[in-house]
């Protein structure tokens, strides 16, 4: 037993992987391929079974249908409208406000050695259990939604920023104050852009739970936005609906990843 | 030969006047003097480097030099003024890789000028004056990542030089780059050198370097860094690599190493034994 373990434990030769590069990857994306049609097919075998009450497990084919009723409808453009503008307002106020903290900490080690438990300590709380604060605070409407938003987007862009303010290679700094760089100039021409990496990850970050953040805030109180529109399909109990409207917000979100994600690469 | 000599060229009038510096670190039993009673001048159009072990000081001198270091006794004057933050007189080249990787080469250049508030055009064609004067003209347009170390630092090089500093200060800059390139671009900074006619004080711990490139080399001891003689370089102008191979270059070489020998072997001593103490601890 032993004797085998040892063998299989051996580190491969390095040319392994270098070779199977391109042939691992092509594998590894069948394998994707080949699980999601599994998924695809037992889906349709248990709604055709019937096993479920009623329209809990709805064809694959109605699940089309509803997505393309979705798509022509204005009322679920409408929703999604206010969603994407409560989730770029909470992004935009957020991010700003974590830029500037995560400068200010991570410049000021005094500061930072004061603050820096609160942003550890709050940051995984989730923020929407003060979503009736903001009820109270800002109604029904956006508001409340994109000051919650905010506030999620807010931990992720200030502690990364502040990690990076402290990852900034120190000659640069020597080299701004060398040429009798202002403050703003420093802010700007050395340490924003040196710290673009990870500021753009809080950024990625910090939307994903924007986004989280909105939509369950929605689901909760409010007239309007997707979160909104998942409750109101999941009261008349359209499931083809409620699944079409998911596989929505799943690829919105996922194509926002995408995009910041490649944002951050082509800058690296 | 005409060694010893604390007295700039008399036909010049001095850049630069360093009196009596002194600077201390630490407080109470701890206090390490870097820099004890060091003064030399630099006259216009004066290559001089400053030489000497690690421990002698030079870094600091350099800080205090470049303003970057400004509580320091004694002083260091360009004109009528104190050296106290960074001056715009004094160019600085750094020994470390400085160069920005989030801009192109051409852009790395223009920095010092879009701090001035210099118009685009005009700062794009100065910037590409000094590209051309450091050789790296086919390469304006490319990151610092795609160019080789000694590239890089010409591009440091260009962009301290491209803001006109009456002085240029250099700390080590080649010290990360092999023989041959530091060579090379030994012939590339005296010809720069020459053109420009720019005072330049180098700081560096290669003794081939500094007898290859300097009007005078300022010889410092190890801790507490004093300067212990100032040597004058009388070799002819224009200058270039293949003056390694002559006697007189041999020469300097071996009298500055006759002096240099003695604080390196001290400083190796004391790191010897800080490290003897270490292990008898540990």
């Amino acid at each position: 037993m032993a004797a085998t373990g040892q063998i299989t434990a051996r580190p491969r030769p390095s040319v392994a992987p270098a070779t199977g590069g391109a042939a691992s990857a092509r594998a590894a994306m069948m394998l994707r391929v080949a699980c999601a049609l599994v998924v695809f097919g037992v889906w349709e075998a248990v709604s055709r079974s019937g096993l479920f009450y009623g329209e809990v497990v709805p064809s694959l084919l109605s699940i089309a249908k509803a997505f393309g009723r979705l798509l022509v409808d204005p009322v679920f453009w409408k929703n999604l409208q206010v969603t994407a503008l409560e989730t770029i307002a909470s992004l935009a106020i957020g991010a700003a406000a974590g830029v500037v903290t995560g400068i200010v900490l991570g410049a000021n080690t005094f500061l930072m050695r004061a603050f820096e438990p609160y942003i550890y300590y709050l940051s995984p709380t989730p923020r929407i259990i003060l979503f009736p604060v903001m009820i109270m605070w800002f109604g029904v409407g956006p508001t409340s939604k994109v000051a919650l938003g905010a506030l999620s987007a807010f931990f992720a862009v200030a502690l990364s920023t502040a990690a990076g303010m402290r990852q900034i290679d120190k000659i640069l700094i020597r080299v701004g104050h060398s040429f009798r760089a202002t403050t703003w100039q420093m802010a700007t021409k050395i340490y924003l852009p040196a710290m673009r990496i990870p500021i753009l990850n809080g950024i990625r970050l910090g939307m994903g739970t924007a986004i989280i953040t909105v939509l369950l805030a929605e689901t909760k109180l409010s007239n309007q936005g997707l979160g909104y529109l998942i409750m109101q399909i999941y009261t008349r109990f359209d499931m083809p609906g409620l699944y079409a409207l998911l596989i929505i917000v799943f690829i919105i979100a996922g194509a926002c990843n995408a995009l910041i994600g490649r944002l951050a690469k082509e800058q690296a | 030969m005409t060694s010893d000599s604390t007295i700039a060229r008399p036909t010049a009038e001095p850049a630069m006047v360093i009196d009596d510096v002194v600077k201390r670190f630490g407080r109470g039993a701890e206090i390490v003097t870097a820099v004890d009673h060091v003064s030399f001048n630099v006259a216009q159009g004066e290559f001089v480097s400053v030489i000497g072990p690690s421990g002698c000081g030079k870094s600091t001198l350099f800080n205090i030099i470049g303003g970057l270091l400004g509580d320091y006794e004694g002083s260091v004057m360009i004109g009528d003024e104190r050296i106290s933050a960074p001056h715009p007189e004094v160019g600085m080249v750094f020994q470390e890789e400085s160069t920005f990787p989030w801009r192109t080469v051409i852009e790395n250049v223009a920095f010092p000028l879009e701090l001035q508030g210099v118009a685009k055009s005009e700062r794009m064609d100065r910037a590409h004056h000094f590209i051309d004067m450091v050789g790296l003209a086919s390469f304006e347009k490319n990151y610092p990542s795609q160019l080789s170390g000694g590239m890089r630092q010409r591009v440091s090089i260009a962009r301290t030089l491209v803001s006109q500093p009456k002085i240029l200060l250099m700390d080590e800059p080649f010290a990360a780059l092999d023989e041959q390139t530091r060579l090379l671009l030994g012939d590339k900074i005296t010809q720069i050198q020459q053109q420009l006619n720019q005072t330049t004080l180098l700081i560096t711990h290669n003794l081939t370097e500094a007898v290859q490139l300097s009007d005078r080399i300022v010889v410092m001891t190890y801790r507490p860094g004093k300067v212990k003689r100032i040597v004058n370089i009388d070799l002819p102008r224009p200058r270039t690599s293949d003056v390694v191979g002559s006697d007189a270059f041999g020469h300097y070489v071996a009298e500055i190493w006759n002096d240099l020998r003695e604080e390196a072997s001290r400083g190796m001593a004391d790191s010897e034994a800080a490290a003897s103490r270490r292990s008898a601890h540990g």
